[in-house]
């Protein structure tokens, strides 16, 4: 029975000292891998979305390989709504190499619009829940997340339809000139179409209009748009219906009362 | 008298070699802990209780070493080197809280999935205390065999 006893004794001490030294090399392996996410880029797709880039480098030189690293970004609004998601995945971080990668997270303004068009015309805050995770040594997993806020700047912060100008046209019509303001807090440079309809008190279609707009990130644009109207059709009050066709979004009808 | 005197020389032989062999086997484990630490500085200031942990440990493995060696070639070696056995089991499962170790600083998130190394230590502790039962039987059946000679 004693020799028995010693081929587990023998046993079990090597698989302990095996175990042991692979647990305490992994961990100390640790200090030796270097994550660098470099600055944040936006920019767009060619089906006009927002892209979000983070360039990751990681400088491996620890003992052992790092497998199944994953980056996760779930982009939220203040009630949960999943705006966007993205993920980046990398088989294996060979050790001694060094990886870059780039982890994209996209956020199509058309979807955000259908929870609340708010995201129009109010700054608010998204919030962002970040993950990354990887197996240390191919055999242990490690995860670690995190939340922040990311502030939403409006496209058409403040936007607003001036007092009405009205100059005579012909004997029919009359043109009607509508001032337009708002500030462009997003972070991209907004170019586009805004389309005004006009009804009357009836709620009659008495004419329309349309003007481009062009404003670069963060400045306040001032400009108008001439409507042709009929002059039986004008009355002292009515609403205004105006439709935005940018390339990063299209929305309408905007109803905005006058008189 | 002097059969006695020599009796008790004996004994007293036997036990500082006992002594001397618990001592030795304390130090090198003890000297294989503080080897270890180095290397595990990383983790200890990242998770703070990782440390005392892994002290706490040490010092209930060795008290259980010392006594086993002091108490060799009685039944109680067998019992504390398999009660060392079960401490190693027990101790991992609670201290690494079933294998997922999680903690938060500031609003970082961290979790260490450690199942696996758990599993595996899990399964060499309970060849310890297989082997431990295993030596505890042999010693009573060879014990058993002198008394019938």
């Amino acid at each position: 029975m004693r020799i028995p006893i010693r081929m587990i004794s023998i046993a079990t001490t090597f698989f302990w000292v095996f175990l042991i030294v692979f647990f305490v090399s992994a961990a100390y392996s640790v200090k030796d891998v270097q994550f660098e996410f470099e600055e944040p880029q936006v920019d767009l797709t060619p089906d006009n979305k927002i892209l979000f880039s983070l360039p990751i480098k990681i400088d491996n030189k620890g003992y052992y390989n790092i497998g199944s690293f994953n980056v996760t970004t779930i982009i939220s609004d203040i009630e949960g709504f999943i705006i966007s998601q993205g993920s980046t995945f990398i088989p294996v971080i060979a050790r001694g190499k060094q990886t870059i990668a780039t982890h994209n997270a996209t956020i199509d303004i058309n979807n955000l619009l259908q929870n609340s068009k708010d995201y129009l015309f109010n700054d608010t805050e998204l919030k962002v829940h970040e993950t990354v995770s990887m197996e240390l040594a191919e055999v242990i997993p490690v995860q670690v997340s995190t939340n922040f806020s990311m502030p939403w700047g409006a496209p058409l912060y403040n936007f607003t339809l001036g007092g009405i100008e009205y100059t005579a046209f012909n004997g029919t019509h009359m043109t009607v000139t509508v001032p337009i303001s708002f500030e462009n807090h997003a972070f991209f440079d907004m170019t586009g179409r805004i389309q005004i309809h006009m009804y009357n008190s009836a709620n009659i279609l008495v004419g329309e209009g349309q003007t481009t707009i062009e404003a670069p990130q963060n400045a306040l644009y001032n400009g108008h748009a001439k409507l042709s109207v009929l002059i039986g059709g004008i009355t002292e009050n009515g609403h205004f219906e105006v439709y935005f066709s940018t390339p990063f979004f299209n929305f309408g009808p905007l109803v905005i009362s006058y008189g | 008298m002097a059969e006695e005197k020599r009796d008790f020389k004996k004994r007293l032989q036997g036990f500082t070699s006992k002594a001397l062999k618990a001592t030795i086997k304390g130090v090198l484990f003890y000297g294989i802990y503080f080897v270890l630490s180095i290397f595990l500085a990383p983790i200890s200031e990242i998770v703070p209780s990782f440390q005392q942990t892994i002290e706490i440990f040490v010092i209930v493995y060795i008290f259980l070493m010392v006594i086993g060696e002091l108490t060799s070639g009685t039944i109680f070696h067998h019992f504390f080197n398999a009660a060392k056995a079960l401490f190693v089991i027990l101790y991992l499962i609670f201290s690494l809280k079933g294998g997922i170790l999680s903690m938060t600083v500031q609003n970082v998130n961290l979790i260490v999935d450690l199942r696996l190394f758990l599993v595996v230590a899990m399964l060499l502790g309970l060849l310890g205390f297989a082997k431990s039962v295993l030596q505890a039987i042999n010693f009573l059946s060879e014990k058993a065999e002198h008394v019938h000679f």
